[in-house]
């Protein structure tokens, strides 16, 4: 367990000094302090009554304070959660294709690390990173909304964490897939075309409802039933920072299917690096 | 005491993933006594670097047995103890040469403090060890993968091409390091493309073609070779019976009794011994005639 945590920290300490993460968090900085210096809130007794972006007069109606949040924080969690995504897609994307680089996998092999910590200290470092990523941001706009307003809301945080279950998914395939192909452009595009297909997989029924019945809407159907629901987690994360009411049920399935995808394409990673020569 | 290293009939095949299928490894029996320093030479694609990635459970092996430091390759407490410089090393460019050292060194379980990392860092003459890795030059690279290697105070080195890109006269300081090394006791397995480096280095050599170890001994064993010897006779003994005898241009090919023969036939015309030793020849005279023995 520590040498998988050492991986984990290794992979961290060389990720800090990488412009992609650089740019990640100089982004979200940047963000939140063009946030931070333009966003103009007139809360008055518990409710809005304007509220002006860049000087730009967004809204005059009055509404309460914690109403209008609620709207926002919804359409933050979704941007996060499909742009974040993306972003997170592209610069992950080259983490384990360059572990596995020649002379570079042969001596991390020829340290006392396992394999299998190899495997799941890079995973975990990722998530880590993400993680680091998600709750900068998600903290720096609940504070930067609080002081603002006045209402503490924890749903940003906590539908943030719902995002994290998302990407791990797709981190586990992005990973899966670089102990076949060593590239980080495949890499990019399994985790991309994993997110695409999240999407389809959570409008499974309807989708597959437009195609003729017969063979083909069976294969598809039977084909989308392993793939985490993506789409559906995005509304999950979007409802829980919005602190509306989700089903329970419907949630726990969401994240069990997500977590026992993950752990299918890391089994099979670590089945196929276990077999590998370098 | 047990071998540092001991291979027995060892045998890696590469498979293609389309049918198709090349032996890297035929065969191979081998033993390197602990706290020798054994050179490995060979033609390119001899299987030099499989063997090595073999002992290291970086390649597993077709068949065959392969005993490291009394353990199977690839056992993490085994690799503990091993300090490996790849071929071709590639370094986090984002990283500087101390946090580099400081990351391979978490990752052996130590802890080393920061005066200890400077001194690994001059013990290979990188003094200014807060420049990125990106910038360095390959000499930079090499010394910093064997400051890596040599972390810890490993039993075993393995070093596959130590001096590559290294100018001349950084090659004499890692050959320096490497005596210091071999004097504190450390086994070394040596793979280098310059002979003359691992006849300076090593006290035992193996000879690699296509799979198979064509020779394998101590230094002195192999430079000799067993089979040829040089005579000098007394002046104005004859050129020609000496030769129908067996010594073209002073030198006999054969084993000792087959030279303890010709002598007696070139006593018998009347030639006189005056100075007899073995035939030494230099490494790369060895390879080229184990190769042209094999072809």
């Amino acid at each position: 367990m520590r040498q998988l945590l050492r991986v984990a920290l290794d992979l961290l300490l060389e990720a800090t000094r990488r412009r992609w993460v650089l740019g990640l968090f100089g982004s979200i900085t940047l963000v939140l302090t063009a946030l931070g210096l333009s966003l103009e809130l007139d809360v008055v007794d518990g409710a809005l009554a304007g509220s002006k972006l860049f000087g730009v007069l967004l809204s005059d109606d009055v509404v309460s304070a914690h109403r209008a949040l609620s709207g926002v924080s919804q359409a933050v969690a979704y941007l996060a959660f499909y742009g974040g995504a993306v972003f997170l897609v592209v610069a992950c994307s080259d983490f384990a294709p360059e572990l596995l680089s020649p002379g570079r996998i042969e001596h991390l092999l020829s340290l006392p690390v396992a394999r299998w910590q190899l495997l799941f200290g890079t995973y975990l470092g990722v998530l880590g990173l993400v993680s680091a990523g998600i709750l900068y941001g998600a903290v720096g706009l609940t504070a930067l909304l609080g002081v603002k307003t006045g209402v503490w809301s924890p749903g940003l945080l906590l539908g943030s964490t719902v995002g994290l279950l998302g990407f791990a998914a797709l981190y586990a395939v992005m990973l899966c897939s670089a102990f076949f192909v060593r590239s980080a452009s495949v890499s990019g595009g399994a985790g991309a075309a994993m997110l695409g297909l999240g999407v389809v997989a959570s409008y499974r029924e309807s989708l597959t409802g437009l195609l003729e019945p017969g063979l083909v809407r069976t294969l598809v159907s039977w084909a989308l039933v392993p793939v985490p629901r993506l789409g559906g987690l995005a509304t999950m994360s979007a409802r829980i920072a919005a602190e509306q009411a989700i089903d329970g049920a419907v949630a726990s399935r969401l994240a069990a299917g997500c977590g026992l995808f993950s752990v299918a394409a890391l089994a099979l990673a670590a089945w196929r690096f276990e077999r590998m020569d370098f | 005491m047990t071998a540092a290293v001991a291979v027995t009939d060892l045998t890696k095949t590469y498979r293609a993933l389309f049918g198709g299928a090349h032996e890297a490894l035929s065969g191979l029996t081998l033993s390197i006594p602990r706290g020798a320093a054994f050179g490995l030479i060979g033609p390119n694609g001899a299987g030099k670097t499989t063997f090595i990635k073999v002992l290291l459970g970086v390649v597993q092996a077709t068949s065959g047995e392969v005993t490291v430091l009394g353990g199977a390759p690839g056992d993490v407490p085994v690799r503990a103890r091993i300090g490996y410089l790849p071929e071709r090393m590639h370094l986090p460019a984002a990283l500087s040469a101390r946090q580099f050292l400081r990351s391979v060194a978490t990752l052996k379980g130590l802890a080393p403090s920061d005066g200890e990392l400077s001194r690994a860092l001059e013990r290979v003459g990188l003094a200014n060890d807060g420049q990125r890795i990106g910038s360095f030059s390959k000499g930079m690279r090499q010394r910093l993968g064997l400051a890596a290697a040599m972390l810890g105070a490993p039993e075993l080195l393995i070093l596959d091409e130590p001096t590559d890109g290294i100018d001349p006269v950084g090659r004499v300081e890692v050959r320096q390091l490497l005596l210091e090394e071999r004097a504190r006791g450390v086994t070394l397995l040596l793979n280098s493309h310059l002979l003359s480096e691992t006849e300076r280095v090593c006290d035992r050599v193996g000879v690699l073609q296509r799979g198979q170890l064509r020779l394998e001994g101590t230094l002195d064993e192999v430079r000799r070779g067993a089979t040829a010897f040089r005579a000098r006779f007394e002046a104005g003994a004859d050129e020609g019976a000496l030769r129908a005898a067996g010594f073209v241009d002073g030198v006999f090919s054969g084993d000792v009794a087959a030279l303890n023969e010709a002598l007696d036939r070139a006593r018998a015309t009347g030639a006189r011994l005056v100075a007899l030793s073995p035939v030494e020849r230099d490494l790369e005279q060895v390879l080229s005639e184990a190769m042209k023995e094999a072809s």
